[in-house]
């Protein structure tokens, strides 16, 4: 059972710097071959400013501010029942490699479902650049609390 | 040009087979180290007989769907639900077709299965053609 007063933790938002290098290795694992995400030249050429990011890119850069791990330890969920159920994300603006983002992460919601078998976490996540909303994102994860024992 | 021209009716996209290698360098970029992505004992303590493909990295090929098609920066909104789980060695395939086209933005509605035919995830997704103003 997860305490429900933990609806509304929010975290204090942090800024990350958008690693160029972690952007490549980033778009190596998902099999992104468009050198403009990592190649300033390929980036301008392209009509963009700066390197752009794969869209769940910003995924990762989140967990530089707090991961989801690290957010389940806060609300003393064990990792092991733990799956990713759903995923949104809303883009305002582009970011870029580079670009310094403001991230801050709230639980908006926890409820049960199947008489208490599972719990669901709703997780929003805010990224801005420079003051100026760039992104927005819900993360729903269920807990599967009867899982059977290893 | 119609605006339903602007827009391909159908995107496909094979991903894979999801190597222990793929799950690894996604584990590293993405910074989700959980072991149910990489370790057999760890899968089956979560009731799987093998390690999972993290659903991030199914949604990050989703996106792959619309940025090489319509241009990176052309995504303005995506959303997935985990339906499935796809286990190591797996392929992914992903699918969208277009539902409507609204002010220049075209709604897709979302498809991944495995090759075999399991459902892995469903979703949508917001896409405009062009970079943003």
């Amino acid at each position: 059972m997860i305490d429900r007063s933990r609806i509304g933790y929010a975290t204090e938002p942090t800024t990350v710097r958008v690693d160029g290098w972690r952007v490549k290795l980033f778009c190596q694992a998902i099999g992104e071959i468009d050198e403009m995400h990592w190649n300033p030249a390929a980036a301008r050429a392209a009509g963009h400013p700066a390197c752009p990011l794969p869209p769940t890119f910003l995924k990762a850069l989140e967990g530089e501010h707090l991961s989801t791990a690290e957010l389940l330890k806060v609300l003393d969920v064990p990792l092991r029942g733990v799956l990713h159920a759903e995923q949104s994300f809303e883009y305002l603006a582009p970011v870029h490699a580079g670009e310094e983002v403001e991230i801050g992460r709230t639980v908006t919601d926890i409820y049960d479902k199947k008489d208490g078998a599972l719990t669901f976490v709703v997780v929003d996540t805010r990224y801005s650049v420079g003051s100026q909303p760039a992104a927005r994102s819900r993360q729903t994860i269920v807990v599967r609390n009867r899982l059977p024992a290893a | 040009m119609t605006a339903e021209q602007e827009f391909p009716r159908r995107l496909e996209l094979e991903c894979g087979p999801v190597t222990a290698v793929d799950l690894a360098l996604f584990a590293a970029a993405s910074g989700d180290h959980n072991p149910l992505h990489l370790d057999v004992d760890a899968a089956r303590a979560a009731g799987f007989d093998r390690p999972i493909v993290h659903g991030m990295l199914t949604m990050a090929y989703a996106a792959r769907l619309f940025t090489e098609a319509l241009g990176a920066g052309s995504v303005r909104a995506l959303e997935t639900r985990f339906t499935g789980a796809a286990r190591l060695g797996e392929t992914v395939r992903l699918t969208a077709d277009l539902a409507k086209v609204e002010g220049g933005v075209g709604h897709y509605t979302l498809g991944a299965r495995t090759a075999g035919g399991t459902e892995l995830a469903t979703g949508t997704a917001r896409v405009a053609r062009g970079l943003r103003g």
